[in-house]
Order: C-alpha cells, then structure tokens, then sequence
C-alpha cells in the first residue's frame, strides 16, 4: 500500500499536466468570470432576465463539464499511451527496475492513475471552479438572481452522478486501457500510430476479406456506447419539479440519480465482457513490462 | 559457504542469435568480480539475467532466488547501476532519495544524505540539469545508501572523463566495500578495474572462458620474453599464446614448470589485460 502510494506520488512528479492542464483551465474559466462582461439581452422585464441568466447559468455549467471530460480523456488517452513507454525511451527503466517493486504493482499503479486518479484531480478541480463561479456570478448579478436557485440536495447528487461515472467508466473502458498499455508496453516508437494501426489494419481485413464489419461494430460501440450504457434518459414529467419563480418556470430533475443506468450497467453481458478482456490485456502488459527492458 | 549467483547451462537467445551459450559460473560472497569480455560476448545479457530483467533457459539462483520470477524480492538485497545516467530528467534530487526512502525497507536516508553533502549537488536540482558526472554521483549516492548483499554494475562509468571515472571506484572502494558486499561488475576497460578485483569472469560468445581468482593468475600463468634465436626451443614448452616485442618474442604459458623456463629469458606474470587479449585472441597468434 505505502508502495502505491509513492508509486502514484511518482506519476504526479513526472507528469505535472494532470492537475496543470485542469488547474489553468479552471483559472482562466473563474477569471473570465469575474472579468467577463455580461450583457442584459434588452430585455426589461426583470423576470425574462433572470430565466435568460440563469439559462446561460445551466448551460455553461455543462459546457464546463463537458469540456472537462473530453480534455481528461485525451489527457489519459496520451497518459496510457507514454507511461510504460517513457521510461523505456530515456532508459530511466533500469533505475525504476533497480527497486524491490514488482512489475504488477507498476503496471496497475499507473492503470490507476489513468483510470482512477486523474478522473479525480479533474472532477476535485471542475468541482472547485463551479462552485467559485456560481458564487462570482451570483454575487456580480445578484440584482437578477438571488439564492433559489441553489440546491444543496441537488449538488450533492451531482457529486455522487460523477462518482458513478468515474466507477463506471473505468470499468467499461477498461479494454481500451489495457490495449493502450500493451502498444506501452511494446512499441519501440511511434505509440500514438501502433495504438490505431493495427485495429485498423483488422477492420479492414475483415472488411475486404469477409465482407462484414463485426470488429468496427465491435470498436463503435465500446468507443461510442458508454453513455448509453451507464445512463438512461428519463423523459417522464413526474420526474421533473417545476418551480416558479415570479412569473418565471424552471424545469429541474427531482433527481439527477434518475438518470443512472446502474442495474442495466452493472448486469449488462457487454461491460463484463469487456471489462474481462481488458484483464487478459493488462495482463499482456504486465507480461511485456516484464520481459521489454529497453528500446 | 553457498555461492551468492550460481548459473548452470544459462542461455538466451534473441531469434537465431545465441547471447548466452550454456554458460557455468559462480561468485561466492565476499568478492569483487569482474566479467569481462569484447562488445557482444553476452556480459550485459548475463548481468540482465542476473537481475531478473530478462527471460532465460537453464538453472540460475541468485541469493536463492530465481531472478526473472521474483525481480521485486531480490532486488531488497541486490542493487545496480547499470550505465551511468539513467535517472530520468525530470526527477528532482530531493525526489529521488524521498522515493527511495519511501519505496527500499534497507535504504538508509542518512548515509544517502551525508554522500549528497560532500558534493556541490542540492536537493531541488533536476536531474536534466546535472552533468553526467554529477548524475552518476547521485546514483552512487542512492545506491551506496542501500544496505544490499550484492551490487551489479554494468559499464559503470561509460561516458565518464577520467576524474568522475576515479572518483566512482574511490567511493566504491572507501565508501562501500567491505566484507558483507559482494560486487559484480562488467567493463570493457579492464586496465580501470584490475587493481579493484578478487576475480575475474571472462565471457566470450556467450560462455564463460575463463573462472579464476586475480591470486590464481599471478601463480597459474607467466610470460617469459625470448630472444629470437632460442624461439623454437622455447615454443617446445607449449607456450598458448604470443606476442612480438622489442625484437623478442613474448610467450605465455599455463601452469609452467617455471625452473625450466627461467632459462629462456626475463619472467613475469601476466595482468588481467594481458591474460584477457591473449584468452580472446584464440590460440597462438
């Protein structure tokens, strides 16, 4: 355990970039925020402001996320990619090999960071940065909006939507990870090429020789499927709460843990299946981490 | 007193390429071992082997340990620098003790921190911005912290100018060696550790050619210089190799009946180098 610990400290040393790239995101979000202007769309009425605020409110507060997971995605995607390649490249691998840690433990340790650890730097720092904007420009349009808005219950459950999501994706993308760190743990050069050659090379195989497309199914739907996996969408008005707000409406969700997917995520054959052959791939990792000292 | 490294018929192949040939050795505790051989004799597979960093045939305990398997376990007991300058450039040095101390049970933070103190090295450099030289002594100075049984090194001082090259073997020598350590080291620069090693290995494609202890070579072997005319009575005494020199003839002989020899000429015994060239070469030259 102490060992993991410091194995992971080590991946924060080397790459600085996983809470750097969030961290400057995150800054120039909060100031553009306390500097950005904001206009009043003509509008005189007092209400149709507030609504157009508070639209412009919610939509950037997924915007923000959204930019969040896709930035931690390539992030991680590259992580994978040059964390068991690295050390081979500048030979550091015979100082990292020098100590009593076994290659599992180096190879999950940096899976981890991936899978686990950066997706909770990224969540800390978006958490941190919507929190401090919502309060930046509450108080700079505090004259349209006032503290209605705010919903302890509904934040907390937004926490517990992203802890969901980090679990969840960790599973189902875990043979994509496994893959990555393969071509990591093989590839003399060019990683970035080897990770997509050879797919492609079978998807175009299977294509010219067999006439069917059951790999690029396979790749479309592990890429692309995970949302409609791990989430449903609820369109049953029961499950929204209106409320007024002088003249004003605002839809919210009763729950945003209605949209969790987790007994048809956690019971579906495709996120066991996948998630076993990201094992048998990791294990390939660990197996060449082993046996590839040098480039 | 059971051999720390004993290897039985070790082997590795790279395809059709044999780097260790069904090779025999062992390196008792205590000593300082060299093995030695040209580029390509297999000393870097061996020693890879050694340290369980590569996939092997044939029977090899080291520390009662089968390398390869349990590379963690071992390394408790056994450390290495293999080349200089491989601590990667984005380590800081504070950082780089700190893991150790962190991650080594037998790593003695003290010891690392008096080394670092006799140098100009302070704990926020980067490894990026140290000189080769300087890298190596704070490899040595982890190392060196390290309460292990046995320390590989392999071409320690490759890229090295001759003052960083003398100041690692005198910290070697002063700072680390004694009667609990055991040191393999490979380098084909022999003349720079002759006066350091107990033994020595030699290794020619990929098997051991030579076993021998640097005692064992003073008594086993000689040279005796000949002068041109008597060149045919001595080569009846089944000299395995020579040399011209100086208008005589250098021959050297195993196990000789050294009474009768001394009748030929000047007699001295061989170095290392000299054994090694003469070894390799194959034969009379």
């Amino acid at each position: 355990m102490n060992t993991a610990i410091w194995l992971i400290r080590r991946e924060f040393w080397e790459n600085r970039a996983i809470w750097l790239i969030p961290a400057v995101f995150g800054g120039l979000l909060i100031l553009a925020s306390l500097f950005g202007g904001y206009r009043v769309l003509g509008a005189v009425d007092l209400t149709t402001v507030r609504s157009v605020v508070q639209a412009g409110a919610l939509d950037g507060m997924i915007l923000i996320a959204v930019t969040f997971f896709v930035v931690m995605s390539i992030y991680s995607t590259w992580y994978l990619l040059d964390c068991l390649h690295a050390d081979r490249k500048d030979r550091s691998i015979l100082f990292w090999k020098s100590m009593p840690i076994s290659d599992t433990a180096t190879v999950l340790c940096k899976l981890g960071t991936a899978l686990i650890v950066i997706p909770l730097v990224y969540f800390a720092l978006a958490d941190l940065t919507t929190l401090l904007m919502a309060f930046i420009i509450s108080v700079r349009a505090s004259s349209y909006i006032d503290s209605s808005l705010w919903r302890g219950g509904l934040w907390l459950q937004i926490q517990a939507l992203w802890l969901y999501l980090i679990v969840t994706a960790a599973i189902w993308f875990l043979p994509v990870a496994g893959w990555l760190l393969v071509v990591s743990a093989w590839a003399r050069r060019a990683v970035m090429l080897w990770s997509i050659l050879p797919p492609l090379a079978l998807l175009i195989a299977e294509r010219v020789f067999l006439g069917s497309h059951v790999i690029a199914g396979q790749l479309a739907a592990r890429l692309g499927g995970y949302f409609s996996h791990a989430l449903q969408y609820d369109p049953g008005a029961a499950n929204w709460v209106t409320t007024e707000i002088g003249h004003d409406t605002i839809n919210t969700p009763v729950s945003v843990l209605r949209f969790l997917n987790a007994d048809g995520f956690f019971s579906s054959p495709e996120t066991w299946i996948g998630a076993a052959v990201g094992v048998a791939l990791i294990v390939g990792a660990i197996q060449l981490r082993m046996r590839r000292t040098e480039i | 007193m059971p051999a720390l490294i004993e290897a039985q018929d070790l082997t590795k192949r790279y395809g059709p390429h044999v780097a260790l040939d069904r090779a025999n050795f062992s390196v008792q505790a205590g000593r300082i071992v060299g093995l030695i051989g040209p580029n390509g004799a297999g000393k870097t597979t061996a020693l890879r082997a050694i340290l369980g960093l590569t996939a092997y045939d044939g029977r090899l305990k080291v520390l009662d340990r089968e390398p390869f398997r349990e590379r963690a376990e071992l390394m408790r007991d056994t450390c290495f620098i293999a080349d200089v300058a491989v601590l990667p450039a984005w380590l800081r040095v504070d950082q780089a003790v700190d893991f150790v101390a962190g991650v080594h049970p037998r790593f003695r933070r003290d010891r690392a921190s008096a080394f670092l103190a006799k140098t100009q090295i302070t704990g926020k450099r980067r490894m990026r911005e140290l000189s080769k030289g300087l890298k190596t002594q704070v490899h040595l100075a982890l190392t060196m912290a390290i309460d292990a049984k046995l320390l590989v090194l392999d071409e320690p001082t490759l890229g090295l100018d001759i003052l960083a090259r003398r100041a690692f073997y005198d910290a070697l020598v002063n700072d680390y060696m004694d009667e609990t350590r055991t040191i393999l080291i490979t380098t084909h620069q022999v003349e720079e550790v002759e006066n350091l090693l107990t033994d020595v290995l030699f290794i020619d494609r990929g098997r051991i050619v030579l076993d021998s202890s640097l005692d064992d070579i003073a008594t086993r072997y000689a040279a005796v210089a000949v002068a041109a005319d008597r060149i045919e009575a001595a080569r009846a005494e089944k000299p395995f190799y020579e040399r011209p020199m100086l208008g005589k003839v250098v021959l050297y002989f195993e196990s000789p009946d050294r009474d009768r020899l001394a009748g030929f000429g000047e007699m001295h015994t061989l170095s290392v180098a000299d054994l090694f060239v003469a070894k390799l070469s194959g034969g009379v030259a």
